[in-house]
Formats: structure tokens, sequence, C-alpha cells
């Protein structure tokens, strides 16, 4: 991610050429900069774990056979792509499409970084 | 997770104190007395608050759960044990896992409430004290709203809209019928708890009475309701699986239900006299007697609550959550009692122990199963908005669903049901 956002950042810079040793030092600040921004927007835990409640209404008690998934545990990523896969409404299941519906870029972070440290 | 950036280990390290449960407040002075949190009713609600409260605030709080019963049976799922579904141990749920959380539980009824001095009085006479305290009693039957009905009459025309024995006692007659059988339910007035329960009953009726092979007997729904939830879904149902088994009148073509009289069968409307083999007659409903004698409820006879905390509107150390309060836009269900309860849970250890709280958001899902692998939903989000639990979303079964949709349904409900009384009772 931090990557992603450091390139970006240099596309801005693209087209105006620097002196090699000043385009250098101002490519150092700017990755400190994407780094203390990126830590700072860590995903809020506390709010994960607020949100998380209305998720284990129906994900607690998974088990291998249910149709409910287990989801503790799970790579955040995949957390992520998923819900926002049922706010798109590209997987179907409504009662997933309508809770997921709410849920903000933000707010899907911090329930993908809490259920990933949980165990069922 | 390989590597350990800042960001990792900034999530780490807060999701670990997340993990273990420990609060991020300053911890009580050493020697003072944890506050304290009474919570009457152990049932969807009850039980949820104090668990949560339990579990969240990590033994900072002194909980202690009044419920006079030794074991649960939930009114949700009950239909599925009328039907043939569910025995009725699947259904009941003990308190050991609540106690072994170390919350205390009373197994008596809550009699007096002090609200000036914070004392919860019981049968006994002990008094609890309070600092914040839960009233979720669920609902009691208004007997009287429909003429000749009584608590007496409920034993040969039970109500079994609070399950257990009523449950049973349905079940023992409707499996007693003989082909040729007249069924009549009476079913409730809004506001009441389960909004499709009635329906998914009819439901289980009939599918009972069609798997013993019965031609003629037929079930007759006097409703004093000129729509009900998922009416369109469970009509579509009903034409498919029973047809002819079933009539539903609303209140233009019964032109009012007069009277019922137990020791005849008889159920009088302005359009016929039915001489009823079962009759299931379900009434009016008000919030349970704890909160009619406290003060709690307002003229409708139930509590008026706040959207944002679940706080009655009659006293800000209170707490009303589940069946008993007025839920805005929400229905009465044992999944809005659930998140209901999480919200006042979050509340009270904010207040209690400082920690942090979030804005209020409620969901739900209703189940309503019509025949074998068919079963519809219905459900919705919900925020406090004009002064109410306001309805954000909703989402609703479709007619004409494939078979796969209406099954897949079914297995979603039978999760949901294990994993929300994991929830509730652990």
């Amino acid at each position: 991610m931090g990557r992603a956002r450091c390139c970006q950042a240099m596309s801005v810079w693209g087209p105006h050429r620097k002196e090699p040793r000043l385009r250098g030092a101002r490519v150092a600040v700017l990755a400190l900069l994407l780094t203390v921004a990126s830590a700072d927007a860590a995903p809020d835990i506390e709010l994960g774990r607020y949100l998380a409640q209305e998720c284990v209404t129906c994900h607690r008690g998974a088990t291998s056979a249910s149709t409910i998934p287990n989801i503790h545990g799970m790579a955040e990523s995949d957390f992520i792509q998923m819900i926002k896969a049922y706010r798109e409404k590209r997987i179907d299941n409504a009662v997933m499409q309508n809770i997921a519906g709410r849920l903000k870029d933000d707010e899907i972070e911090a329930l993908a970084a809490y259920f990933f440290m949980t165990r069922p | 997770m390989s590597n350990l950036t800042r960001r990792n280990f900034t999530k780490l390290a807060s999701a670990s104190l997340g993990v273990l449960g420990a609060p991020l407040f300053a911890p009580a002075v050493i020697g003072q007395a944890k506050p304290k949190l009474v919570v009457i009713g152990g049932g969807p609600a009850g039980a949820t608050v104090a668990r949560y409260v339990q579990k969240d605030a990590a033994g900072a709080v002194d909980v202690t759960l009044v419920e006079p019963h030794s074991s649960f049976v939930t009114c949700f799922f009950s239909n599925l044990h009328v039907g043939g579904f569910r025995d009725l141990n699947s259904i009941t749920h003990l308190y050991d896992n609540v106690r072994a959380t170390g919350i205390r539980i009373r197994h008596e009824m809550a009699t007096v409430l002090d609200r000036e001095k914070r004392e919860v009085e019981l049968i006994g006479r002990d008094r609890l004290p309070y600092d914040r305290l839960v009233v979720a009693p669920g609902i009691d039957i208004k007997f009287d709203s429909v003429p000749g009905y009584s608590e007496r009459a409920a034993q040969v025309m039970p109500h079994a809209w609070k399950a257990g024995e009523q449950t049973e006692l349905l079940t023992r007659k409707l499996n007693a019928l003989e082909d040729g059988a007249t069924v009549v339910m009476i079913a409730p007035p809004n506001p009441y708890r389960c909004p499709p329960g009635p329906y998914e009953r009819v439901s289980m009726f009939a599918h009972v009475l069609k798997a013993k092979g019965h031609k003629k007997s037929r079930i007759i729904v006097l409703d004093p309701k000129p729509t009900f939830s998922k009416q369109a879904l469970f009509l579509e149902g009903w034409e498919k699986h029973y047809p002819g088994m079933i009539e539903w009148q609303d209140p233009k073509v019964h032109g009012g239900i007069k009277s019922v009289d137990p020791s005849t069968g008889e159920v009088k409307t302005d359009l016929a006299n039915y001489k009823a083999d079962l009759a299931n007659v379900i009434p009016a409903q008000m919030a349970g007697k704890i909160a009619r004698d406290t003060g709690l409820v307002d003229q409708s006879g139930w509590c008026p609550i706040d959207p944002e905390t679940m706080k009655s509107k009659m006293d800000p150390n209170i707490f009303v959550v589940g069946d008993a309060c007025i839920p805005g836009d929400m229905p009465k269900s044992a999944f809005s009692a659930n998140s209901q309860a999480k919200i006042a849970a979050m509340i009270i250890r904010g207040e209690l122990t400082g920690s942090r709280v979030f804005p209020a958001r409620y969901s739900n899902t209703c189940w309503s199963l019509i025949e074998t692998d068919d079963d519809v939903k219905v459900g919705g989000t919900y925020e406090p908005g004009e002064g109410k639990i306001k309805q954000i979303t909703t989402f609703v079964s479709q007619k004409g669903e494939p078979a796969h949709l209406r099954s897949q349904n079914y297995k979603e409900s039978v999760d949901w049901y294990a994993s929300i009384t994991t929830d509730m009772f652990g």
C-alpha cells in the first residue's frame, strides 16, 4: 500500500527535472512522510471490535458444515475484498449486502484487522 | 505478516489489548467497590447485555443477572418445534456458561424497584443495589384483549407466545387432531413480538397436518390487522404448498373478533362462528410486569427509550432492551434484542468505566419457514434518527425465487440460531 502511494506521488513529480542529489533528498523526505502517514492510518481496532459485535451475531458459531463462514483469523486482504464485493453487490446474499452496504472503507479495514486477530 | 513494519506493530499492540479484552480506560482506584450492574431478565436481551458487559469490562463491573427460570426456551425457533423440525431440548438453553464468566445469577423474580435508592428487591426480600440497571422482562400477554380469553383459558386455547409449556401444549394438541379438523388462529394486533411469527406458525400447522395426510382439515386465521409481515410471500407459499387449507381473513372480511369460549371451542366473529378443534389465540401484548409496575412504560404499555443509548426515557440509570421497549422501526425480535443489548452494554461500560463509545447502529434479520426447505427472510439496518430507532435500509425475499435460495435461507437460519444463542448464553 505504501509502495503504491509512493509511486503515485512519484508520478506527480514526473515531468520536473531536478538535480540528482536534490531529487534523491526529496524522495527520501517523501518516503518518510508516507511511512508516518501510513502508520497514523493504522486500522482502529477498537472500532473494529465495536462493529464486529454485529458480525458475531451470525458468525460466532461457524463450523465446517455451516453456510455462514468462519471469519476469525481471516487474512485482512481477503476480508476487505469480500466485504467490498458484498457492498458492490457482486456476490449474492441479501443479509451481507445489507450489512456491507453501510460500511465505509475505514470501517471495513478496522473489521478486517480485528477479525484477523481473533479466534473463534 | 512476516515483516514487522511500524504499521503492523501499531496494529499488533492495540489488537492484543483488544483480544485480551483489556478496556482502554483508567483503572478503578484500589479499595473502591466495583460499579454494579443489575440485569432483570435472562432472555435474548438481558443475557446479551450481561455477557457483553462482563466480557468487555474484564471484571471491572460487578454484573448480576436476575432470571426466575433456570433454563430458557427460545420463543424464536419454537415454531420449528411446533412443526416437528426441532425438539424442545435443542431450543432450551441453560445458564451454566453465563455463570462461568463470573456473572452472578439470581434465579428469583424481581418484584420491587426502588429507583431513588437504586435497589432491586427480589421475591425472597433480598435487595440488590445497582449503579446501572437493565430491565429486559420481555412481554406479558393482555389476556382480556380477546373477550372470553384468560390465563386459565390458555390451558385449553394456548397462545404459545411465551415459549416452554405453552409450546408443548400447542404441539400436543396439534398432533392429536383428526382429519377434518378446524384450526382457528387469532393473530395479534400491532405491536407484538415477532411480526412474521403467527404466519410461520400457521405454516407449521399446515405442514404437520399435510404430513399426517389430512385432506379436509382447514386453518382459519382471524387477523385484526389489514396486512402482515412478508404477506405476499406467505400467501404465495401457502397456495403453493397447502392449497385450499389456509384461509386468512382481514378485519374487513371477519368484521371484528367478538369472543372465544374455551369450554366449547367457539370463536365468534361478526362474519361467522367457528367451532375450533384447536384454537391458537395470540392476544395483544405489553411490556413485562416489572417494567409496568415501576413506571417505565407509557400509555402504550411499552417502554420508551433513547435511541442513541437504549436508556429509559423515564430514568437515566435504567436501560430497557428487547421486546419490552419501544423500538422505533425495528421489529420486536431476538435479533433486535441482541442488537439493542450490545449498544446498551457499550454505553453502560462507557459510563461505569470510561471506555470508548461509538454511535449506535442496529440491525435485524428475521427468517420464516413456510415448508421444508422453503424459508423467507426480511431484514434491515437502523440508526437513531427523528427521535427513534429509524430504518435506514431494508431487504426482503422475493416471490417466485428459485428453490435453492429458499433452501439456502433455511440453512442460514439454522446456522444463525446456533451462533446467536452462543452469543447470548455462551
